[in-house]
């Protein structure tokens, strides 16, 4: 229709071009899409008391959020300057345009994915997080339930059972101690089975959630205890405040604690090695953390997509001549990026800063 | 579209793109201020969410240049867009019900805990989200 050479035939219905239309229709039910799940979150976190927003435990960076809002607004910008450079039959200045325009869209999905791997890195995903003491509790001991899974089942990759693994694991040092007591493979089985013991120790307060001050050998005892207030219960304990806390140097955590008795592990040369690379901090509980990581995926995920999408347009926008006879094409694809800006426009404010 | 010349919007583009850079930065420092009462805070930078998206729209997506067809076409997918945030309202967001989830009795001990904690602390209601575990007594 961009080719149509003399007067235009006569046409019913809407006065832009049908390619336009249909863009604005897709918008339409783009706008429906986004709506449904921008609205959803905002009305769960009005109906969610204690919604986590403190940037320090959700890992939200306020300054990448900014710089990636300042990258789409200049991209927007560029879309239009490279319409504008068609229409004014500068097919030069149109390229450079778009050129900027993609790289700032591959920008945004870089700083995107470092926050991404932020969220990675400390567990913020949904459906792992506690969101009481308790939760948090269960989760150190699954977590490192699969690491003692994992460390036994390499070193006795033929048994199946843990307490058959258990087993050979001590027959394993009996042997050793008394044929070679220096190797270093009688030192790997030590630790390992100091390791179960350390597990098994905190896996059995935590289930009968009674203190880690009491010893595993009278647990039993405390079962006949008529005045069940009496029972030391388990505590969750202290996490390491972020940078700057005042705490920071405080005193060393209380072993009596879970995340005592978890940092004492790490600090510990011989257990520090099986629990590496495990923030204390992964169980830190965050009240209504798993909706709001759910909420935070589907809005940013989806947004990313789009922005790919856009990425793929662009490219295919720089394979033509960007003549004049192109210039339907660009205010379309143009029309798409506004409005992923658009998106993240009310995206920042809402998953940032509120 | 005409192939006669087209007069360059160039100059508007270009304001625009300012006023939201502007606008960009209020609402960063609206946030760097800190404020006390957080509803005003979220008041202020949705409204200049909204207004930035009015720029867009009007001015980079050409919506003031567009004739009525515009009303035609949004306002219809506007109204079932809220179709769900509507109809989620009652339920989720305003609670018709007294709400009985293990979330909410780990927010009011924690609230507690944190009062009595810090009986002189300088706001009322302190965010026991801000910590996400009991303080320890000493």
């Amino acid at each position: 229709m961009t080719h149509a050479p003399a007067a235009p035939a006569l046409r019913m219905g809407i006065p832009i071009p049908t390619a336009k239309l249909g863009m604005w229709l897709f918008l339409g039910t783009e706008i429906m899409f986004f709506t449904a799940f921008i609205g959803t979150y905002i009305v769960m976190r009005i109906g969610s008391p204690g919604w986590p927003s403190d940037v320090h435990i959700t890992h939200i960076n306020i300054t990448l959020g900014g710089i990636n809002t300042f990258v789409l607004i200049f991209s927007s910008f560029m879309v239009v300057v490279a319409h504008d450079a068609i229409l004014q039959k500068k097919p030069a200045t149109a390229r450079v345009a778009m050129i900027v325009t993609l790289l700032c869209g591959v920008l945004f999905l870089g700083i995107k994915s470092i926050e991404y791997t932020g969220k990675f890195q400390h567990d913020i995903l949904p459906g792992h997080i506690p969101e009481s003491d308790m939760q948090a509790m269960n989760k150190l001991v699954r977590d490192l339930q699969y690491r003692v899974d994992g460390d036994l089942g390499l070193m006795f990759p033929d048994v199946e059972k843990r307490e058959d693994q258990l087993s050979e694991l001590d027959t394993k040092i009996a042997d050793l101690s008394a044929k070679s007591p220096d190797s270093a493979e009688l030192k790997e089985a030590t630790a390992l089975k100091k390791f179960y013991g350390a597990f098994a120790n905190l896996r059995d307060h935590v289930r009968a959630e009674v203190s880690l001050s009491v010893p595993l050998a009278e647990m039993d005892k405390l079962r006949a205890e008529p005045d069940v207030t009496k029972i030391p219960r388990i505590r969750l304990g202290s996490f390491p405040e972020h940078h700057g806390g005042a705490d920071e140097h405080a005193a060393a955590p209380d072993p009596h604690t879970v995340t005592g008795y978890f940092q004492h592990m790490q600090h510990d040369p011989e257990l520090g090695p099986f629990v590496s690379g495990y923030e204390v901090t992964r169980i830190r509980p965050i009240l209504y953390g798993n909706l709001f990581a759910s909420n935070y995926f589907l809005m940013t995920g989806f947004h990313a997509i789009h922005v790919i999408v856009g990425l793929i347009l662009f490219g295919l926008a720089l394979k033509t001549p960007l003549a004049i006879g192109n210039a339907v094409f660009v205010e379309n694809i143009g029309l798409y990026w506004h409005f992923v800006d658009l998106v993240w426009i009310f995206l920042f404010p809402l998953i940032y800063i509120v | 579209m005409s192939d006669e010349h087209h007069h360059s919007h160039f100059r508007t583009y270009v304001t625009i793109f300012l006023v939201l850079c502007v606008f960009t930065a209020l609402s960063w420092i609206a946030d760097l201020m800190h404020m006390a009462n957080h509803n005003l805070l979220t008041v202020i930078v949705l409204a200049i969410a909204s207004a930035k998206a009015l720029c867009v729209m009007a001015v980079f997506m050409h919506l003031q240049f567009e004739r009525a067809w515009k009303y035609l076409l949004l306002a219809p997918t506007l109204i079932l867009a809220s179709a769900i945030p509507f109809a989620l309202a009652p339920d989720v967001g305003l609670h018709y019900y007294t709400v009985d989830v293990p979330q909410l009795h780990e927010y009011q001990r924690l609230n507690a805990a944190r009062v009595e904690h810090s009986p002189n602390s300088p706001q009322g209601d302190v965010d026991p989200a801000h910590h996400g575990n009991a303080p320890e007594p000493h």
